[in-house]
């Protein structure tokens, strides 16, 4: 009993500390107030942290915290989905808040810093309150805190981009919210607001086509907040307007706070949803990843390459939870089960790598004054501390062993190669259009990261603020090497984390299978992780003893000729190959050819442009709905004629209406 | 006793590595009408670099001095853990055909960045088609290893010999996989004809692009890993189609030397046919990879498809 009391106090504790943290944000007008708001913040979250985590432990399905009578009538609680999720919120708070400290005083400049630390403590609440209220009335109230806090955040730096990419995103998280409104009332048949127990009842009477057109709106609401292609035009604009450790939280965290609703929604809300609503999932999730990647391999900015790789993971992570809804209603339960522990367990690692490298990228810019790869460059030779975390960060991001997410791709790569041989014609056919598609995805991710760490990290500085930058403050290189040992602990530790992860411990499924058990056996990371350090340092030491030879500090190999940092390969210049095997995808570059006489068209100056942008394609397909809605509004204008009488008549046209369609 | 097959095989594999890369070369030189070098000139050179001095680029950081290291710790890795020599399943099941995949993608990774680090022209050519190489080969790897996983019931690549052999024949399916298994293999190691290993000219270098400011020990030390690499995906390729005579975890001596007898044969008949192919060939455009890639990625889906068809 004592461990459920303290962790309910825990949790009210850190939402109290958050709370706090932004009076405290607000009103102080000194430096010093910054320091302890953010320092309240970090606290508090990492006691809401350890809360969650210990939930974990305690062997409980549901803790009740707190009974609400004021607006909406429910219990505040933690189960397992909910735990997780919070806990990813907090852990990542904690860590960006910590950042913030140093971050935000050295651009002090560029924002406002009280209303900064005021409204991002305010979004940091709202993310922490979604999970824990299991209510349609609290969720969405705590859903538009976190949407309209982090809009505000995005145009925190009052630059006219900053501005219209505040709007779009703006526009497309209210129409998201509106969706997910009509999908929740839908669901409710009738009843406002009722909380989720009540939801999933009605929800259990309900025919077949509402459920699916329920499912769609809702599918639609929490897509367009998780970024999946085609509703992901505001991602990579807002992601990288916002100060670093807000992108940081937007894209590690917020996206998350959307899975967590899908999740919610479909596993326990909905019931047993027909193949087709899987079968929508998975596409739009293979989509998401694969336009994803290729965008984040040719983007040039470092924050927008990190903004794409967001679309791309969030990508994977749908196709893993609609294959896993595929493989439950096509009564395939291990792959059910498996692909539902890896999507979780990849949620928490891409929160985790995610954060860390925008808060990498968020120093980076500081030091070097640029966003663009292009004028980066020897970054390891002027912050070689600082690239170690950086290097990790980026290597746990391209999954590859020995840190976490490669073990979630693994083990859902596992459960399709383990499931093939089972199901019908078409499920065969859909395992092996995901598993090509999902290997194709996590081979272009690395490409992607490598070109985001070499790009800007190695070579020679091709800007002045490049070779001018310094070794980052301790206080910002601490919680990125925190982020990068945590990313390397998720892969040593993953069956442990797996196990915790798998659906019949989350609560999702009755029986306890040890399937997640079963197939996290078949690989030891542990094992992996100490042979590959044993032959490194066998080799290390081996190389140096055999090694007579001396060294001697040269500059490179330049044919007679001196090289300098204009002669590197820049991004746009790597990831060539990339844009030109894809080029049916990217179409990839325009030629303008303007004539240098007026009179002669033979003799040209050729200017060609490289852009690798589907966003302007999808772009015209907005457009087209713009102008639909402007004409529309425009008609209606019409009915402002400034007669009162006219008004009058439309009041009551209107009042009848409402009468007939009431009768 | 059970790891000292592990360590007698990587031990093996280590030592032979040199002589797989100085067999194709010598086979090459007698098909052009060349007398060419002694196959044995690897050890001498690896030797030799070894006491040689090092030349490091100004530029050059540390991941430069950590790029050689890692990248023959993951050759060394793939040495010990695949079935060379030994058909058993390793400790914590690390010839897991997905890890194996990931780690020779983690060793590519740090040969790019060490290629980048200087800040050469050169080095960022042979990176940005290398990692290229590195990004699209890994589909088609896992995807053909994975129709051998589905046949044999086996994660494990250990497990998959089973599947191999004698038992193609019953699923002829995955002579496919192996043919695109063996179109990675050519593209994983720098050979025709994706990339040519005995030239210096800029329009055709990958591998040889990326390491030119490596010299002295670095240097020798990625030729070996190189070296590694070639001998593991041989041995690999040849274990699938000839499964006999392997090791168990219980040797006797006469059997540990029938089977190293057996190795050498497979690797120097592999390095024969390696220089026949490439003999035979020209190199292709770089630009035109995506054709041989894809190519590679389509006949693995193939042959898991087929594979998928023809069992019960």
């Amino acid at each position: 009993m004592t461990l459920h009391t303290s962790i309910a106090s825990g949790i009210f504790v850190c939402l109290l500390g958050t709370l706090l943290s932004s009076l405290v944000g607000a009103c102080g007008r000194s430096a010093g107030a910054h320091r302890i708001s953010q320092i309240l913040l970090a606290l508090s979250n990492a006691i809401g942290a350890l809360a969650a985590l210990a939930f974990f432990f305690a062997d409980t399905p549901v803790l009740p915290l707190i009974h609400l009578s004021l607006l909406f009538p429910t219990t505040l609680g933690l189960d397992h989905l909910s735990a997780l999720f919070f806990l990813i919120v907090t852990g990542m708070s904690s860590v960006t808040a910590l950042f913030a400290i140093h971050y935000v005083e050295s651009e002090r400049d560029t924002y406002n810093v009280r209303s900064l630390d005021c409204i991002a403590a305010l979004f940091v609440l709202g993310m922490q309150m979604v999970p824990l209220t299991p209510s349609v009335a609290g969720f969405m109230l705590f859903w538009e805190v976190m949407s309209i806090a982090s809009f505000f955040l995005v145009m925190a730096d009052r630059k006219d981009a900053s501005i219209k990419a505040a709007f779009l995103y703006l526009t497309m998280t209210q129409l998201g919210a509106s969706a997910l409104l009509a999908g929740f009332f839908l669901l409710g048949d009738g009843t406002i607001f009722p909380d989720f127990a009540a939801l999933a009842q009605h929800a259990r009477t309900a025919s077949d086509d509402t459920i699916l057109f329920a499912f769609a709106l809702l599918f639609f609401g929490f897509g367009s907040k998780a970024g999946l292609v085609p509703f992901h035009l505001w991602l990579p604009e807002a992601h990288p307007r916002a100060p670093s450790h807000i992108s940081a939280l937007m894209s590690g965290v917020m996206l998350k706070i959307a899975l967590y609703g899908f999740l919610r929604t479909v596993l326990f809300l909905l019931p047993p949803l027909p193949v087709i609503a899987g079968m929508a999932v998975l596409a739009l999730g293979l989509l998401s990843g694969l336009l994803g990647v290729l965008h984040a391999v040719v983007d040039r900015d470092i924050k927008r390459t990190l903004a794409f790789s967001s679309i791309e993971n969030l990508g994977l992570i749908f196709t893993m939870v609609g294959l896993s809804m595929i493989a439950r209603a096509n009564g395939l339960s291990v792959l059910a089960e498996l692909a539902l522990a890896a999507a979780l367990f990849h949620a928490v690692n891409h929160a985790i790598f995610k954060t860390g490298l925008f808060l990498c990228a968020g120093a980076i810019v500081q030091g070097t004054h640029a966003h663009s790869l292009e004028a980066m460059g020897g970054l390891a030779k002027t912050m070689p501390r600082f690239t170690v975390a950086f290097c990790s960060l980026a290597l746990a991001a391209s999954a590859l062993p020995p840190f976490g997410a490669f073990f979630g791709e693994w083990m859902f790569l596992e459960g399709i190669v383990g499931t093939l041989k089972e199901g019908g014609m078409m499920l065969q056919g859909l395992l092996l259009v995901a598993l090509a598609a999902v290997v194709l995805i996590s081979g272009l991710a690395i490409f992607a990261m490598v070109k985001l760490f070499a790009i800007a990290c190695l070579g020679a500085p091709r800007s002045p603020g490049a070779a001018h930058a310094k070794e980052p403050a301790a206080l910002l290189t601490a919680p990125l090497f925190a982020l990068a040992i945590l990313a390397l602990g998720m892969g040593l530790l993953s069956p442990a984390v797996l196990s915790f992860l798998s659906p019949a411990h989350v609560g999702i499924v009755a029986s306890r299978l040890p399937t997640v058990a079963v197939a996290t056996g078949r690989l030891s990371p542990l094992t992996a992780f100490l042979a590959l350090a044993a032959i490194l340092l066998v080799c290390i030491m081996l190389v140096r003893m055999a090694w007579s030879g001396r060294r001697r500090l040269s500059h490179v190999w330049d044919c007679g000729q001196e090289v300098n940092a204009g002669m590197e390969y820049t991004a746009t210049a790597f990831s060539a190959p990339i844009r030109f095997f894809f080029r049916f995808l990217l179409h990839h570059k325009t030629v303008v050819a303007t004539p240098v006489v007026p009179t002669n068209p033979w003799i040209v100056r050729q200017s060609m442009t490289v852009h690798a942008d589907t966003s302007i394609r999808f772009a015209t397909i907005y457009g087209y709905v713009a102008r639909i809605l402007l004409w529309l509004s425009a008609q209606a204008k019409r009915l402002q004629n400034g007669i009162v009488q006219f008004y009058l008549l439309l009041m009551f046209l209107a009042l009848v209406l409402s009468l007939i369609i009431a009768v | 006793m059970s790891v000292f097959v592990f360590f007698l095989q990587g031990t093996v594999v280590l030592l032979l590595a040199p002589l797989a890369t100085g067999c194709v070369r010598w086979c090459k030189a007698r098909f052009q009408g060349r007398h060419g070098a002694s196959p044995f000139l690897p050890y001498v050179r690896f030797l030799t670099l070894l006491r040689k001095e090092m030349v490091i680029a100004e530029t050059a950081s540390w991941i430069f001095h950590a790029a050689p290291f890692v990248v023959l710790c993951t050759a060394v890795f793939v040495a010990f853990s695949l079935p060379l020599l030994t058909s058993a399943p390793p400790p914590g099941g690390l010839d897991n055909f997905i890890l194996f995949a990931a780690i020779l993608a983690l060793g590519s990774v740090f040969l790019v960045l060490g290629g980048l680090d200087p800040g050469t022209a050169f080095g960022g050519m042979g990176a940005s088609r290398e990692m290229t190489l590195a990004s699209l080969v890994e589909p088609a790897m896992i995807t053909a290893l994975a129709a051998f996983a589905v046949v044999s019931d086996n994660s494990a690549i250990s497990g998959m010999l089973a599947a191999g052999g004698a038992s193609l024949l019953q699923h002829p399916a995955l002579v496919l996989s192996l043919v695109a298994l063996g179109l990675v293999a050519l593209a994983e190691n720098a050979r025709y004809p994706v990339d040519n290993p005995a030239t210096h000219l800029e329009l055709t270098m990958v591998h040889e692009a990326m390491i030119l400011e490596y010299s002295g020990a670095y240097l020798a030390i990625i030729e070996l890993a190189s070296s590694i690499r070639l001998t593991v995906f041989a041995l690999l390729l040849a274990n699938l189609l000839v499964p006999f005579p392997l090791l168990a975890t219980a040797i006797s001596f006469s059997g540990a030397l029938a089977t190293i007898g057996a190795t050498v044969a497979k690797l120097v008949i592999a390095m024969f046919l390696l220089a026949l192919w490439e003999s035979s060939i020209p190199k292709m455009r770089f630009y035109r990879m995506q054709e041989y890639l894809s190519g590679a990625f389509f006949i693995a889906l193939a042959g898991l498809a087929f594979s998928l068809l023809s069992l019960p």
